[in-house]
């Protein structure tokens, strides 16, 4: 209901739609009133023309029994009662050349002679006038024959309790219009309450989403098809909400969990030196031994603080083109020293003229991550192939190397954030167990996409740059 | 003349001080931005180590007053920050300030960017150098000890060229790795020690006096240490 309620008229649906509604039903009561009250005036009208046309057609044949004449000049007064009948009928009869033979006019009113219509005239033939009341009135002319005689006859009448009708009629019409509209907001208003019930309930339901209960989705089954796709947005939402955390969350335990090992280390490193006195040569050993920890965290915060801010697309990259070639050669420049004494030989293969574009940093430094990967896990006096290609539009770098197979289950999971293929710890290496997870987001940022398949012992890391 | 540090966390303030008395500076240490300011216009200062994030006073506005004041403007400004963001970088550089450090940081990474600052202007690349007994000619590439020629590589000459021209100075396995290769991030420290042990090879094993030293959770070090005591 809150919802409802404290919304203002332009911000709250149900009102707006019930206005409009409203206003849509009163229009068309209006209209349909305005359009029956013209066809009862047009049949009423109608009607009267007929009564007027019979009350000519009766005259006609009064005049045309034998004596007629005669018994006009005779008993006027009989024969002006016979033809009037009601008080609102005027009749003229008048010889053709405008001679008055006969006038009965109660009203004493005066009406314009339209022109003669023949025996039989038509309805069209009838003319309107206005009584010197301001009442409307009904005029037509018509000829007859009186005792062989061609005279003309002129039929009047007035409406006089005409207006008041349809005044009467009117406000009926507009009443019913008014009270049909009342009707129809109230009702637009209660049902629309009830019609947008399921959109509260979905509100309620999204409320009730908390960190904890990201599992749960807004229910689907019953709801209305317009509402469906916003249900199916929210889930698919709440599907990435979801995930987003559980990684977000499982990567914080991971990163607790690593930090855990080298803070214990110098912890207890530390507290067993400081048991005893000791030569100053034992306590040199153990700073040089607490800076290599210490190391260590810097770099695993210094990724951790890389990967937080390539997730976010903070990383401003400054792409260029760079020959893809020479800075596979000088990544292996820089582990040449590294690979010497693992009796590993580089082998770096591409067309000179290939170039990449890329950020020139990043680039070494997703590069340096694969090849420091390549020379720890090769097999001693094994090559390291490191090779540029083009592939399609895109380019292609890649690093590969021979060592212990990995199981196609791990292959999946390598780039992702602390995921050790060996769960017996190689830490020893000075390995963040982020690296890979670097050079994935490294990729994301260039919109490439790194890859990695397995073929026996050799297994082969790719990054495809898309053509900038 | 000597160095202000302006740091209000203890721990931070105490080693920087103690670690720079070491290397042979004079140090003023100031533990908020107001007393900061106050010894870098009363006294002779060469160079101010900021801390951007200071009670009361911050860093940036440390750095803007020591801009606006004629006195001290002309000041090297190195800045320590805690947050690497992009836009702090800026701001600081934008401000005025000479180079700036991310916390965590080496203490040899901070000495070196200090030397850079307090180097000022051009550096003369001398075209020979002499330590013990070895003979460098940078232009030639040539290296020899005694009368023997030492055959490197390109990237063996250029580690060796770095170290000599830093001699006496320790550099960290970061910086040798950036200016030897151009890798501007932090990487397996077991690279950097492969290549120095690739390059001693050629240039101490054969000999008896070293050149080429270890400091130990530092870096390392180029100079002829006088002759030990037999």
């Amino acid at each position: 209901m809150k919802v409802f309620a404290t919304a203002g008229w332009r911000h709250s649906l149900a009102l707006r739609v019930s206005v409009m509604f409203t206003l849509v039903v009163a229009l068309a009561a209006a209209g349909l009133g305005a359009y029956l009250y013209r066809a009862f005036v047009h049949e009423i009208g109608r009607r009267d023309d007929i009564q007027l046309l019979g009350k000519l057609r009766q005259v006609q044949m009064l005049l045309g029994r034998p004596g007629a004449a005669a018994l006009l000049r005779a008993q006027p007064d009989y024969f002006r009662d016979t033809m009037s009948g009601q008080e609102n009928s005027l009749v003229r009869i008048l010889a053709p050349d405008g001679t008055l033979l006969a006038d009965i006019n109660a009203l004493r009113e005066t009406y314009p002679l339209p022109p003669v219509a023949g025996a039989a005239p038509a309805i069209d033939a009838i003319r309107s006038w206005t009584s010197s009341a301001g009442a409307p009135g009904r005029v037509v002319a018509g000829s007859a024959r009186l005792d062989n005689r061609q005279v003309n006859i002129v039929v009047a009448r007035v409406y006089a309790e005409r207006s008041a009708m349809f005044a009467g009629y009117r406000r009926q019409i507009a009443g019913a219009a008014l009270v049909s509209a009342l009707l129809a907001a109230l009702l637009a208003a209660l049902l629309l309450r009830r019609g947008l019930l399921p959109l509260r309930s979905v509100a309620e339901h999204a409320a009730l989403v908390r960190p904890g209960t990201l599992a749960q989705r807004l229910e689907v089954k019953g709801a209305p098809s317009e509402l469906l796709p916003l249900i199916h947005a929210l889930n698919a939402m709440l599907a990435r909400l979801q995930e987003g955390y559980a990684r977000l969350s499982g990567f914080s335990a991971d990163l607790a969990h690593e930090f855990r090992t080298p803070v214990s280390n110098l912890l207890g490193q530390s507290q067993v030196m400081l048991a005893q006195p000791r030569s100053s040569g034992e306590y040199e050993a153990l700073l040089a031994s607490n800076i290599e920890e210490l190391e260590r965290l810097a770099r695993m915060i210094e990724s951790m603080l890389f990967l937080a801010r390539a997730g976010q697309e903070e990383v401003v990259l400054a792409r260029r083109p760079l020959a893809a070639l020479a800075e596979l050669e000088k990544v292996a420049g820089f582990y040449e020293g590294m690979a010497e004494e693992r009796g590993l030989v580089f082998a770096c293969s591409g067309d000179p003229a290939l170039a990449v574009a890329a950020d020139a940093g990043l680039l070494r430094r997703a590069l340096a991550n694969l090849v420091s990967n390549a020379v720890r896990h090769a097999d001693t006096g094994s090559t390291v192939v490191l090779a540029a290609s083009r592939r399609g539009e895109a380019i292609e770098l890649s690093v590969s190397n021979h060592g212990a197979p990995v199981a196609a289950l791990h292959l999946a999971h390598l780039f992702e954030r602390f995921y050790r293929a060996d769960s017996a710890r190689s830490d020893a290496e000075g390995s963040t167990g982020l690296g890979l997870s670097i050079v994935g987001a490294i990729m994301d940022l260039h919109g490439g996409e790194a890859s990695v398949h397995a073929d026996g012992g050799r297994i082969t890391f790719s990054l495809v740059f898309p053509v900038a | 003349m000597s160095i202000l540090v302006i740091e209000d966390e203890p721990k931070t303030g105490e080693y920087l001080q103690r670690g720079l008395a070491e290397s042979g500076y004079g140090v003023r240490l100031a533990r908020n931005g107001r007393d900061g300011l106050h010894i870098a216009r009363e006294e002779a200062i060469e160079l101010v180590v900021l801390d951007v994030m200071l009670p009361r006073m911050d860093g940036w506005q440390v750095l803007a007053a020591l801009r606006a004041d004629p006195a001290t403007a002309q000041i090297p400004v190195l800045f320590l920050t805690a947050r690497d963001e992009v836009q702090d970088r800026v701001r600081g550089l934008e401000l005025g300030a000479d180079d700036y450090l991310v916390k965590p940081f080496a203490f040899v990474e901070l000495m070196a960017r200090i030397r850079t600052l307090l180097r000022r202007g051009p550096v003369r690349e001398e075209a020979q150098i002499h330590i013990g007994d070895m003979e460098i000619d940078v232009l030639m590439r040539r290296v020899r000890r005694g009368g023997t020629v030492i055959v490197l590589t390109a990237q063996e000459f250029a580690l060796l060229h770095l170290l000599a021209r830093r001699q006496g100075q320790v550099l960290s396995r970061a910086l040798i790795a950036s200016q030897v290769w151009d890798m501007n991030f932090d990487s397996d420290t077991n690279v950097i020690d492969a290549a120095v042990r690739r390059l001693r090879r050629k240039i101490d094993d054969p000999f008896p006096d070293k050149l080429i030293h270890t400091r130990r959770g530092m870096g390392y070090v180029c100079e002829a240490l006088p002759a030990a005591a037999p």
